[in-house]
């Protein structure tokens, strides 16, 4: 039996109305509240998402995350040794916010002191070198072309001490990036191999244009969330793409040697007026180059200071004809097909009438003389060399010229290398048909002249001419390293026995006081060629070249000098004293020991 | 009312409803004894309370602890990048100077002469193998003709030990090569 509740049902029952109506109208009370506040927040939410929208999203943008450039750097090119002759440098960029430079307060000495704009820029100018109205000039051409504008430069590559004293200074309205940048430590030293960057970074010439496949990097990306201020948000970098590094170029070359052939060679130059000089210095059994000098040359710090048709390298872009230095080859193909001895002899004139009608004369007026292949190349008788090149055809000396790599581009992928003229053997003339025996009517580059040399010195193998040794990946594996397989041109014995005649040729020429290096056995052969005029004829100028090798018995090193039209002497009295004195280093360098053996005697008459 | 059901009158005077209980049914009315029930109440309250603060506290070091940490690690991380910026500045430097133009400078600035003749002693018999003779010194007081533009405004060493205000512009190599008068002769064993 409920009593305690029959009061309530009682009450109910009796229907008392004030408590259930109560309380029905509370829940009525409560839910309409509840209904008014959730149609604000609809009202509210409709209001935002579709009627504000595009209003709000162009406000919100630039208060979201900012994407910024990770960048990679680019790979170095380094010498044989490891020496960095062309690295990445990080630099900066001093940016500012203009909208944002206002005065702003400094605690000085405890005090708080107000830094007006103009004092900011004057400080700011004062560590990056500007004056403070440049920079006051600066903000105020940006908020001109821009009233909210947040992005200016203040200084472009500047390095870490600017970067440092700009940073104390601790003005909110300033910022930095980073900026990879280029920098070649060793100067001019290989300037002509190395090419450079243009200010974008792109490269321009040499090995920074014909290896960028190797160098070049891909930059990453990242993002992080700013301030309303701009300042960065600590922690939230998030790194949506990784940056990839270059890969490092190591080449053949040795920057001790290439200075002291380059700083050799300028002098000389400048010594004889000379209009441009070229020096190669290639290892005779693998075909490395060692060094490869030009005068003038470029320095990658400082491009301006070249005029542009200096900034490459005339090694590898400058074909000329190179006269007297081919016979070398000329003999080694007439010793190869055995259509003459060391031996054989003839009568050299001074001026010979061939029966094609051709005209070849000696340079210096002298009589008949009876001459070995020796004794041709000691005088460098254009005539004798004549009368023991007509003993091959056309053809036959055209074969050896290709399979010297005349008219061809050397192996080394240098950009914008020259392959010299060689044209078919069914398209000589008369004259030029007796031209090519002594190294006119064709041309050739430095570089090829000095792999004739490289391919008689190394028993007749011709080794491909290599400046790279290959492109090392930042995981440290090498890949593009070229193949090293040599061909074989001349037979060993004919290869040895030119070798012989050049040593004779060194003993007894003209400037043999000159070049002579006391102790070691150098082969060696002057040059002297006429220069085109350009319009189908030959200038007064000369093209005087002196190219040989070292240590004749066992030759490790070929050295090739060209020094082009030098007005203040016109002979290969100028190369000379350069090749004594880059050969003398290289053997010192490379610490050559002198066999001491004798060298041969060979007759040069008969 | 004239039909056949059977009626029982109740007496006038007999209970309504809502009298209360006569008190032989056993019913009464006992009252709670509020304090005894209510101090276990109130103290598990206190107990819960207490053990929820201490929880949200020690969450609270612990959080502390943390951001400690991570301050730390950033402030570390900072430091770290502006060494790296100075090893790079540095390593830069040192990349200069052992250029060859700058060590040739200073080797001629010392008074030193490059010599192009190579001479070998064969120290197993003692052999001289080559042809001796004294330096020409023919590259000395040349100045650099393979220039290097980082060079520029950076002082011999020669200059800055004798603490000589530098050149201003290019590596300049004093024209005199100046040697020593009467260097010892080194002591070989």
């Amino acid at each position: 039996m409920n009593v305690r509740t029959s009061s309530a049902r009682n009450s109910s029952a009796r229907g008392n109305p004030t408590n259930s109506r109560s309380s029905r109208r509370r829940t009525v009370f409560t839910i309409f509240v509840l209904f008014a506040v959730i149609s604000v927040f609809l009202v509210r939410l409709v209001d935002i998402q579709v009627v504000q929208a595009d209003s709000l999203t162009a406000d919100s943008v630039g208060n979201r995350s900012v994407g910024q450039t990770v960048y990679g750097s680019r790979g170095e090119i380094l010498d044989a040794n490891g020496v960095v002759l062309a690295g990445t440098v990080m630099r900066y960029n001093i940016t500012m916010s203009p909208v944002n430079a206002t005065p702003f307060d400094r605690t000085v000495d405890g005090e708080n002191v107000e830094v007006s704009v103009a004092d900011a820029a004057a400080e700011i100018g004062a560590a990056t070198g500007q004056s403070g109205d440049a920079i006051l000039s600066t903000i105020s051409t940006a908020l001109e072309a821009n009233a909210k504008s947040n992005f200016a430069y203040i200084a472009q590559q500047v390095d870490v001490d600017v970067l440092r004293a700009v940073q104390a200074l601790r003005i909110p309205w300033t910022y930095s990036e980073n900026s990879p940048s280029r920098v070649y430590p060793n100067g001019a030293v290989a300037g002509n191999l190395l090419g450079f960057l243009s200010g974008e970074g792109v490269p321009q010439a040499g090995l920074e244009s014909g290896q960028d496949a190797c160098l070049a990097s891909v930059n990453g990306s990242e993002t992080y969330e700013k301030g309303a201020d701009g300042v960065r948000i600590p922690g939230s970098s998030v790194t949506n793409t990784v940056a990839v590094d270059g890969g490092d170029v190591i080449t053949t070359i040795d920057s001790d040697l290439q200075w002291f052939v380059q700083q050799t060679l300028a002098t000389r130059a400048q010594e004889t007026g000379a209009a441009w000089a070229t020096a190669v210095v290639q290892d005779a059994e693998t075909g490395k180059l060692l060094a490869v000098a030009d005068y003038p040359s470029v320095d990658p710090n400082n491009v301006g200071g070249t005029e542009p048709e200096d900034r490459g390298s005339r090694a590898f872009t400058q074909s000329f004809e190179p006269g007297s230095t081919l016979k070398a080859l000329t003999a080694a193909s007439v010793l190869d097909a055995g259509v003459a001895t060391l031996e054989t002899g003839v009568v050299a004139p001074y001026r010979y009438l061939p029966a094609n009608g051709a005209n070849i004369n000696d340079s210096h007026s002298h009589p008949d003389e009876r001459m070995t292949l020796t004794g041709v190349l000691i005088d460098s008788s254009n005539t004798g060399m004549s009368k023991f090149g007509e003993l091959l055809t056309d053809q036959q000396r055209y074969d050896y010229l290709s399979a010297f790599g005349l008219g061809e581009p050397t192996e080394t992928g240098f950009p914008r290398e020259d392959s010299g003229i060689l044209h078919p053997a069914d398209e000589w003339d008369n004259q030029t048909s007796y031209a090519t025996m002594f190294g006119q009517g064709l041309t050739t580059t430095a570089l090829q002249v000095a792999s004739v040399y490289q391919t008689i010195a190394n028993d007749g193998v011709r080794m491909p001419v290599q400046l790279v040794e290959g492109c090392r990946l930042p995981d440290g594996t090498m890949t593009n390293v070229p193949t090293a397989t040599g061909t074989q041109v001349l037979s060993e014995q004919a290869a040895n026995e030119t070798s012989d005649i050049l040593e004779m040729v060194y003993q007894k020429s003209w400037v043999s006081s000159v070049w002579n290096i006391p102790g070691y056995r150098v082969a060696a052969k002057t040059g002297t060629a006429q220069m085109p005029d350009g319009e189908g004829g030959y200038s007064n100028g000369y093209l005087v070249s002196v190219s040989g090798f070292a240590p004749a018995d066992d030759p490790q090193y070929v050295v090739s000098v060209s020094i082009a039209d030098p007005v203040k002497l016109n002979t290969s009295g100028a190369p000379a004293p350069v090749f004594q004195e880059i050969m003398s280093q290289v053997l010192k360098k490379y610490r050559t020991v002198p066999s001491g053996a004798t060298a041969p005697d060979l007759p040069s008459t008969w | 009312m004239s039909d056949n059901l059977a009626r029982v009158s109740l007496p006038i005077d007999s209970e309504p409803f809502d009298s209360p209980a006569p008190a032989h049914r056993g019913f009464r009315l006992v009252a709670p004894a509020p304090s005894r029930r209510a101090r276990p109440r109130i103290f598990y309250a206190l107990t819960a309370v207490a053990g929820v603060s201490a929880i949200v506290v020690a969450q609270l070091l612990l959080s502390v602890g943390i951001s400690q940490g991570a301050y730390e690690i950033s402030s570390l991380q900072s430091s770290q990048s502006q060494l790296a910026r100075t090893a790079a500045s540095v390593s830069e430097d040192l990349a200069r100077v052992s250029s060859p133009q700058s060590l040739a400078a200073n080797a001629e600035g010392l008074g030193m002469i490059s010599n192009s003749n190579p001479v070998y002693l064969r120290l197993s018999d003692g052999a001289v193998l080559g042809a001796p003779a004294s330096a020409s010194g023919a590259q000395s007081g040349a100045a650099s003709l393979v220039p290097n533009a980082l060079l520029t405004g950076s002082t011999l060493l020669t200059q800055q030990t004798n603490d000589v205000a530098a050149t201003a512009g290019a590596l300049a190599i004093s024209s005199a090569a100046v040697v020593p008068p009467g260097l010892a002769a080194p002591t070989t064993r």
